[in-house]
């Protein structure tokens, strides 16, 4: 609990840097030992090469309303795990887990995606 | 009627994954979607041919200490890597090369026809052509990302022999470089009706003191698609539609 209102704490003081920097490709940007859940609003969502984004608005422990952005793999891969363009939509109550940028902005890159209640899995099928 | 027939029995082979009549002659079928299934670098699956580092020479060394990929265990964020760059705004997305397309993390198929083998990555769609005609290597085009591949049945092994490559490519993920003195031997076997198998040497001895290489295994995936995908999208199209903007 402690740790999580230290991730918000963190997340608040980096507010002001506004819109979170896209990583291109890989993995580099984020911080493995890092992980962190966001609750919020789907926003928009890019099934787009290299990497789909997921936006959301979320709020910090302050009720403040935050931006935040999740990356995702390919589409192609999503697609093949059953994911379409149409998976999320403005609106939809999402729940995102991941690895927290490792410049501290309001970005994750997603391990776990909840969607109205509802994981959508990442591993692709046979 | 004798055509129909045998553009049967192929489309069948294709089907089953059994050999294939191409100019009236049985070869074996590699035909399929192939996803990379293991590799020798175990905890990251998609990253090098060897667990450690291959046997270099001071050329590559050097080389070597200067890459900065953008994933594994030596990963930069503002890595220099020429197909998955990480800093903003750069362009990157440039063709792996051989053998490290089949890093790449995307599924591959295999389309033999009569006299060519292609194989058809879903990464940036790259294809490249393995002629299996019996034509010498032609390498008038001079260097190139992909290099010049001919190929020859060996039993129930296609051997292909590629050169003609530039040096603008790693042989791999983790940064390893090459010169453009590299030559690829590819052993390619479908060991069961699910799997291949392809084995790589790579030899080059500006950059590497001996021949080194890997055994690559494929699973089949014979309800997958080739789907689009184009590395340039999504980033780097947001950055052209700014760069264009400015201009104005």
């Amino acid at each position: 609990m402690s740790n999580q209102f230290t991730l918000w704490a963190v997340a608040a003081a980096f507010l002001s840097t506004g819109t979170p920097g896209l990583a291109h490709h890989g993995q580099a940007g984020y911080d493995l030992h890092q992980q962190v859940t966001v609750n919020g609003t789907v926003s928009d969502f890019k099934f787009l090469n290299p990497h789909c984004i997921v936006y959301l608005d979320a709020k910090d422990d302050k009720g403040e309303m935050q931006k935040w952005q999740g990356e995702l793999t390919s589409p192609n891969h999503l697609l093949r795990a059953g994911w379409t363009a149409e998976s999320l939509k403005p609106g939809d109550k999402i729940t995102l887990t991941g690895w927290r940028a490792k410049s501290g902005s309001t970005s994750l890159w997603i391990t776990k995606t909840v969607v109205n209640g509802e994981e959508l899995k990442t591993a692709a099928g046979d | 009627m004798r055509t129909q027939r045998a553009q049967s029995v192929l489309l069948l082979g294709i089907v089953a994954g059994l050999p294939v009549l191409v100019h009236g002659q049985q070869t074996p079928n590699l035909s399929g979607v192939w996803n990379l299934e293991s590799s020798p670098t175990t905890r990251y699956l998609s990253y090098g041919f060897m667990a450690g580092d291959p046997p270099m020479t001071p050329w590559a060394e050097e080389r070597f200490k200067a890459t900065r990929p953008s994933f594994g265990p030596r990963s930069f964020e503002d890595s220099n890597d020429p197909v998955n760059p990480t800093k903003l705004n750069s362009a990157g997305c440039f063709p792996p090369g051989v053998p490290r397309i089949y890093l790449q993390p995307f599924p591959m198929e295999i389309i033999q026809t009569p006299g060519r083998v292609l194989e058809f990555f879903e990464f940036n769609h790259f294809v490249r052509q393995i002629f299996t005609d019996g034509r010498p290597h032609n390498t008038a085009l001079g260097a190139t990302w992909l290099g010049d591949s001919i190929g020859k049945w060996e039993g129930d092994t296609l051997v292909v022999d590629t050169i003609g490559f530039n040096d603008k490519t790693w042989v791999d993920r983790a940064g390893h470089p090459h010169s453009d003195a590299l030559h690829v031997t590819e052993r390619m076997r479908r060991a069961n009706d699910t799997t291949l198998q392809i084995e790589i040497t790579i030899e080059d001895p500006k950059a590497y003191t001996k021949p080194w290489g890997a055994q690559l295994q494929f699973r089949a995936h014979p309800k997958w698609n080739i789907t689009e995908m184009v590395c340039e999208d999504n980033v780097n199209f947001d950055d052209f539609l700014k760069n264009e903007a400015a201009k104005k």
